[in-house]
């Protein structure tokens, strides 16, 4: 077969626009409306894949986005639709996975063996000898299909948009434009999506008359003012009507984006898509669908071959006879209505040459044109929770019971006339628009808002009369076999191999075949698949059943699913200052937090030395309000907590279900029903949700209102000895003595002049310390205010680092750091703090197991004899010179204040008492002792300088 | 007798291959269709990796071959049959190693073992850290599995850039990498394989499979309960929509319905069903080769022997038994996977699905006994059954033949949660793959 341009016709070309483009490295030249599979037909290409598995030659087989034979590298992208995409100047096309040629490609040796690779064959061999396995697995990584990506190249733009129409069709030929134009008549928001580059469908390939009656319809959905997307693709319908559509043809630099629509109503116009025959010879070069050779031909103005067989079951398959013959092919018409069969295509390099019937006729022909019949893409209607259902009659699936806001028209509905299917789908529109505008009038009704008028009631909008259905006879394999799955190189042979080993349902035969598995995700294989498995079974379609079409309909590339995808750092009102002040930043969740100022140790030394100042904004911050936060707290506290007096604090420390420590932190009393929680920095939004849950969902009968508020402060903490002068200079209204304003309380305050501020007179680090809390606005203000005024006092900001040190010497655990999925909280030294004797409580029941457990591990101090030693963190306790674990070291630093490391770890009980000898493995294998530290803090056990 | 007769099927092989392409000849049935018989030793609930595995141990280890898997579906449909075959043993506990140890060296026999190439790639396991608090938990796991003598180790970015050049190592991005945890003994297997490989072999030795057949209630005698079942009653056999058939011991090992299974029984499971999604890409040219896993960016990754990227990610947040995949996963999965791999957004995604998995409160599933006797639990696996189905079908298989709950599993009966002794893997398994 050598395709060529006709002189003449071609609907969606443009002659006077040539576009230069290269194919495997040589020039080519197209016009403007051409896809890459037209203008590479219209210089006589025939060629444009070799198979998976065997690297045979394939040419057109549908011509269209679908098309499995048709798959091409366009630059640094992989796996592009040639019969969809079109040419654009310079493009670099190429073949896909051929060496090293597309026409001499060594892999074709692999038909020479064809017979021994039947499915699955890779299952049964390969065993042996074990070790070669790896060897194997590389070869066969080798015939794996596709094309290849480029991991350097960068990212092009990729966007989103929401919609809310209230009519989204999905489908833009006859069928789909009439229900979007009666739709938007009606005064319904309609958006028509078309998969390919034109609205038209079907008509687009047809007669003259076709083409006119599309494109008067585009016209008049523009009049009527429906938004279309062409080239994008309804990729699935979700729960609450939840639309994904992929664009692909984006104004600008954006490459494709996902528009994502809350459609009140959907009609499902996605026409029919044309089964391919199965016989010998199938997937020759030259043999194609009826549908192909008249978008080759009515589209592109090309001829597919010079001397044609056309195997028609339909009126599809007529007209493309028809027009074939109209091209000047000379064209021979075999009839299966009338029981005549193809049983064989043969000739060589993969072409078609002869053409044999079942009568022993043999033409000869290069083009082998077949219209058997159609397969409905039921995919959106399926995810709307359909399970369709064959009618042999007609030779196809239908829909059974879809929801009220999902209506089909077109080819899922019926058959019948071309005005038939047009009084359909205008019908089909207005019922749409008139449940779309019934819902967007409910919605509006619960909007308050100044009355503009509702629509007015919509006409004639009753269900429409159902299409007739077309009787079609059930071709779907002749008496030979031939490819069933030609993305994946399966045949009916496979298929019923497979059958007969056991694999004889529709799951097992596609899983153990890869038929149906590959690119063109079913669209031309699932219906044959079930078609030649009930045939092998001696049973119906609707017996055999069909597999369940799962998003998308058609792949979406990561970029556009993706979107700009952009995740910012959360930073704090301080952070420009950091930045400009030699801070290094660590990631922390989704902040940007300072991990130090250059040196952590030396920061550490000035809070124990003098005062340091800390940006500790990311600590998740609760305004809790109502009579009933003191249950609430009293249920998610391992504590207690109803007498809290006003402007107190109180530690507590959260437990799941399970019992194991969830989180710690301080919660203060402002007011008579109003407290502030301050949790971890990571915990911030997970508390928030906890204590959420709690109360919705378990406590909705209490009064209480959670406002988070982590952003809303700035909250900065001032540490160490000479914390309290340092106040006393910028804070005017707040008596900072030790007896007005003891360890534990909180203070309404004005710092530097910022009012509504909040102090906590707390201490994570052990030293004499306030946690300001000031309006996140100026939080920069007050920050390099307290480092101006307490310039003489020797104050230093300090990161996270010297803060992790400073709470290590205290003996302060981190949650999720030294504690576990395992820390209870006995275990975690909370002994004191839990009351068991509660009513109620999350976790109690587990608390009160664990009280009596003997066997949890303890989070304990630890100092090693060799206090030069810095164990890493990871560094496993073990007994002895053996490898029996003992425990772990969780935390681990050197101590600037000591001069000697200080660690925390767990242990098992039977060690965790103070001066327990432990041996220590570190990380490069040395064992070294260690003992149980007596206190748990290293620093002022006492707590009497916290309390100073 | 003949090749494919009962007891000895058709060795797989290449010669066999080859005989069978001359020929023209077609291979025997992978398992044999059978009646349903009114009774067996032994029913299994669920043809999946763990139903199939307990039936083949039972008749290969303890010779109890007049045993019966039900399933409703087909073999492996369920859980088996749409997980992202991630096979590892470095996990964060000494029972939690031990136990998924034993499933790995069982994984490296298994293709010699069921005489059936399950095309286990043992191309590498990265788990990667994001933050500080990830490298710690990295090298905590390390420094056990090096104890446990598992072939794990922390590696740095430069390291990881070298094993998979299409990670972005830049500590500029969003979520640099810090480094990784290394296991070059995890990979992937093939699924289905699997399963069959299983079905196969435990066919060959009685075992009946029995699809579409559906259990609509267990019998149980003597129980505190309703009807007389729950604690303290005796198992009796169970009703299936092919018929009834009595049986002294039945074994639940569904995933996704587990609690209603066991429910038929009088047990309550603390069990809670979750979506878990998955996805899979076009086929393009091998380009990555290791399994990557990120647990902040809560996705996995393996580009399998046909070129497509294989994505899993974390079980959605809410319970329900619907399997339909939700556009939300697909838009957060595509934004983590190019966090990680920028240059692969022109890479299309396919098809997406999702799966049921059972989860309990620690995270790690339920095997043993249970209140009624006779009536035998395999489930709760949450998100990784299918690296646990060999071991878990060969210590549940013992359990059934001695009587006796084996060691390795002694942790995972379901008293635990009367007692509270919960198995600590959670940090190792909520996104460990």
């Amino acid at each position: 077969m050598s395709p060529s341009r006709l002189p003449s016709g071609g609907a969606v070309i443009d002659r006077s626009r040539p576009i230069k483009f290269k194919w495997n490295g040589k020039s080519f030249t197209g016009f403007e409306g051409d896809t890459i599979v037209s203008a590479l037909a219209a210089n006589g290409v025939d060629v444009f894949s070799r198979s998976m598995k065997y690297h045979r030659r394939r040419g057109i087989l549908t011509g269209d986005f679908w098309d499995p034979n048709c798959f091409v590298q366009v630059g640094d992208e992989p796996n592009v639709r040639a019969g969809h995409r079109l040419i654009s100047a310079g493009i670099e096309v190429s073949a896909q996975n051929v060496w090293p040629s597309l026409e001499r490609d060594v892999k074709a040796a692999n038909g020479l063996v064809g017979r021994f690779l039947t499915a699955g064959f890779y299952y049964k061999t390969f065993m042996k000898p074990a070790t070669l396995w790896p060897k194997y697995e590389k070869i066969l990584a080798t015939f794996a299909p596709g094309g290849a990506i480029d991991i350097e190249s960068t990212p092009g733009r990729y966007d989103k948009r929401y919609s809310h129409p209230d009519v989204l069709v999905a489908g833009g030929g006859p069928a789909g434009m009439a229900a979007a134009i009666a739709a938007a008549e009606a005064g319904a928001d309609v958006m028509l999506v078309e998969h390919n580059h034109q609205l038209g469908g079907h008509l687009l390939w047809g007669s003259a008359e076709d083409q006119k009656r599309a494109a008067s319809l585009g016209a008049r959905c523009i009049e009527v003012g429906v938004e279309v997307l062409t080239d994008s693709t309804v990729t699935g319908r979700y729960d609450g009507s939840w639309v994904a559509i992929n664009q692909r043809n984006v104004a600008g630099e954006t490459i494709e984006r996902v528009v994502k629509a809350r459609a009140k109503c959907l009609v499902i116009a996605p026409g029919l898509i044309e089964r391919p025959y199965i016989f010998e010879g199938n997937d020759r070069v030259g043999v194609m669908t009826s549908g192909a050779a008249r978008r080759m031909l009515n589209m592109y103005g090309i001829k597919p071959g010079q001397k044609a067989v056309v195997f028609t079951a339909n009126a599809a398959g007529d007209a493309a006879a028809a027009d074939l013959a109209d091209a000047g092919v000379e064209v021979t018409t075999v009839d299966g209505r009338t029981g005549a069969d193809v049983v064989r295509a043969s000739g060589s390099g993969d072409r078609v040459e002869q053409v044999e019937l079942a009568d022993g006729t043999v033409y000869e022909a290069d083009l082998l044109v077949t219209a058997v019949g159609w397969t409905a893409p039921t995919s959106l209607a399926n995810m709307s929770g359909d399970r369709p259902s064959y009618d042999p009659s007609a030779a196809r699936f239908f829909c059974t019971s879809l929801p009220d806001d999902v209506l089909p028209t077109g080819g899922l509905a019926g058959d019948g006339s071309l005005e038939e299917n047009l009084t359909h789908a205008s019908a089909t529109g207005r019922l749409a628009a008139r449940r779309g505008l019934t819902m967007r009038n409910q919605m509006r009704s619960m909007t308050p808002r100044a009355s503009t008028g509702v629509p007015a009631p919509i006409k004639d909008a009753s269900e429409p009369a159902p299409l007739p259905r077309a009787n079609h006879p059930e071709l779907f394999r002749s008496t030979t076999h031939g490819l069933v799955d030609f993305s994946e190189d399966v045949g009916s042979k496979d298929l019923w191999a497979a059958a007969a080993e056991g694999f004889d349902s529709v799951e097992l035969v596609k899983r153990f075949t890869t038929a149906t598995m590959g690119p063109s995700q079913g669209k031309l294989e699932t219906v044959n698949t079930v078609a030649v498995l009930a045939e092998y079974l001696g049973q119906s379609i609707e017996e055999v059943g069909t597999t369940v079409w799962r998003p998308p309909y058609a792949p979406v590339s990561l970029g556009a699913l993706a979107g700009k995808n952009s995740t910012p750092h959360r930073i704090s009102s301080i952070h420009v200052w950091n930045k400009a002040n030699n801070c290094k930043f660590i990631h922390a969740g989704a902040w940007l937090r300072p991990d130090h100022y250059g040196n952590a140790q030396a920061e550490a030394k000035n809070v124990r030395d003098n005062v340091g100042i800390i940006d500790v904004t990311p600590l998740g911050k609760l305004d809790l309000q109502g009579p009933n936060v003191p249950d609430l707290l009293e249920l998610l506290y391992v504590n207690k907590w109803r007498k809290l007096d006003i402007g107190k604090v109180r530690y507590g420390v959260m437990v799941g279900e399970d019992g194991v420590v969830l989180d710690d932190g301080v919660t203060a009393r402002l007011g008579e029903e109003h407290y502030m929680m301050t949790t971890t920095s990571s915990g911030a939004a997970s508390i928030w949700e906890w204590a959420e849950n709690w109360l919705q969902t378990e406590r909705p009968d209490w009064d209480v209102r959670i406002v988070p508020v982590t952003t809303s402060y700035t909250s900065i903490n001032v540490a160490g000895p000479k914390s309290r002068e340092l106040l006393l200079k910028i804070c005017e209204d707040v008596d900072l003595s030790n007896e007005a304003f003891g360890y534990m309380s909180a203070r309404p305050a004005t710092v530097a002049g910022v009012a509504e501020s909040l102090m906590l007179r707390i201490g994570f680090t052990g030293e004499l310390s306030y946690e300001v809390h000031v309006p996140a606005a100026h939080g920069l203000k007050v920050w390099e205010a307290l480092l101006d005024a307490g310039k003489d006092l020797g104050v230093k900001p300090f990161g996270l680092e010297a803060q992790r040190i400073l709470r290590l010497e205290k003996g302060h655990f981190i949650v999720g750091q030294d504690t576990d999925g395992l820390t209870r909280g006995a275990s975690a030294g909370l002994g004191g703090l839990i009351k068991l004797d509660k009513d109620d409580g999350v976790g109690l029941p587990e608390l009160r197991w664990a009280a009596d457990r003997t066997d949890l591990a303890q989070v304990v101090s630890i100092a090693l004899d060799d206090g030069m030693i810095v164990p890493e963190e990871a560094s496993q306790l073990v007994d002895g010179e053996t490898n029996t674990i003992v425990g772990r070291i969780t935390s681990s630093r050197m101590s600037p204040n000591l001069g000697r490391s200080v660690c925390m770890g767990q242990v098992i009980p039977e060690l965790a008492a103070p001066g327990s000898k432990l041996t220590v493995l570190l990380t490069d294998g040395r064992r070294v002792p260690a003992k149980i530290h007596t206190d748990h803090a290293f620093i002022d056990p006492e707590g009497a300088r916290l309390r100073a | 007798m003949a090749e494919g007769e009962r007891g000895k099927p058709a060795k797989y092989s290449a010669a066999g291959l080859l005989r069978r392409g001359l020929k023209g000849e077609s291979w025997p049935r992978v398992w044999q269709e059978h009646e349903l018989r009114t009774t067996y030793d032994a029913v299994i609930i669920g043809a999946g990796i763990h139903g199939l595995a307990t039936a083949y141990y039972l008749a290969k280890n303890h010779g109890i071959n007049r045993v019966a898997v039900v399933d409703k579906g087909y073999v492996g449909g369920g859980g088996s049959g749409r997980n992202t075959a991630i096979i590892r043993s470095n996990y964060l506990t000494p029972e939690g190693v031990a136990f998924y140890d034993r499933s790995l060296t069982l994984y490296n026999e298994m293709s010699a073992e069921l005489n059936m190439n399950v095309m286990f790639s043992k191309r590498g396991h990265l788990t990667l850290a994001h933050s500080d608090a990830a490298m710690r938990t990295m090298n905590w796991r390390a420094e056990v599995n090096k104890l446990s003598g598992v072939d794990s180790s922390v590696i740095g970015p430069g390291e990881v850039k070298k094993l998979v050049p299409s990670l972005d190592t830049s500590l500029a991005s969003r979520y640099p990498i810090l480094g990784a945890l290394h296991h070059p003994p995890g990979g992937t297997v093939r699924h289905d394989a699997v399963n069959w490989g299983y079905a196969r072999a435990a066919d060959a030795l009685g075992v009946e499979i029995h699809q579409q057949t559906e259990v609509t209630d267990i019998f149980v005698a003597g129980g505190d309960g309703p009807q007389n079942k729950g604690t303290g009653g005796v198992v009796k056999g169970v009703r299936t929509t092919r018929g009834d058939i009595t049986a002294p011991v039945v074994v639940n090992c569904t995933a996704g319905w587990s609690s209603l299974i066991a429910d038929m029984a009088g047990v309550r499971l603390p069990v809670v069903t979750h979506p878990l999604q998955a996805a899979v890409t076009e086929p393009v040219r091998a380009f990555l080769p290791a399994v990557v896993v990120s647990g902040s960016l809560h996705v996995y990754v393996s580009q399998t022997a046909r070129g497509e990227l294989v994505f899993g990610a974390a079980v959605d947040p809410f319970a329900t038994y619907s399997t339909a995949g939700s556009l939300e996963f697909a838009e957060g999965l595509a934004s983590h996977v190019l966090q990680l791999m920028p240059g692969i957004s022109n890479l299309r995604l396919l098809r997406q699905w999702a799966g049921l998995c059972d989860m309990t409160p620690d995270y790690s599933p339920i095997m043993g006994f249970t209140p009624v006797d006779g009536f035998i639990c395999d489930v709760g696996w949450g998100t990784y059954g299918f690296k646990a189905g060999p071991v878990a079908g060969e210590q549940i298989a013992e359990a059934i033949a001695s009587g006796k709950t084996p060691e390795l599993i002694r942790n995972f009966a379901l008293e635990r949660f009367a007692d509270g002794r919960l198995v600590g893997e959670k940090g190792a398994a909520a996104v460990g793959h």
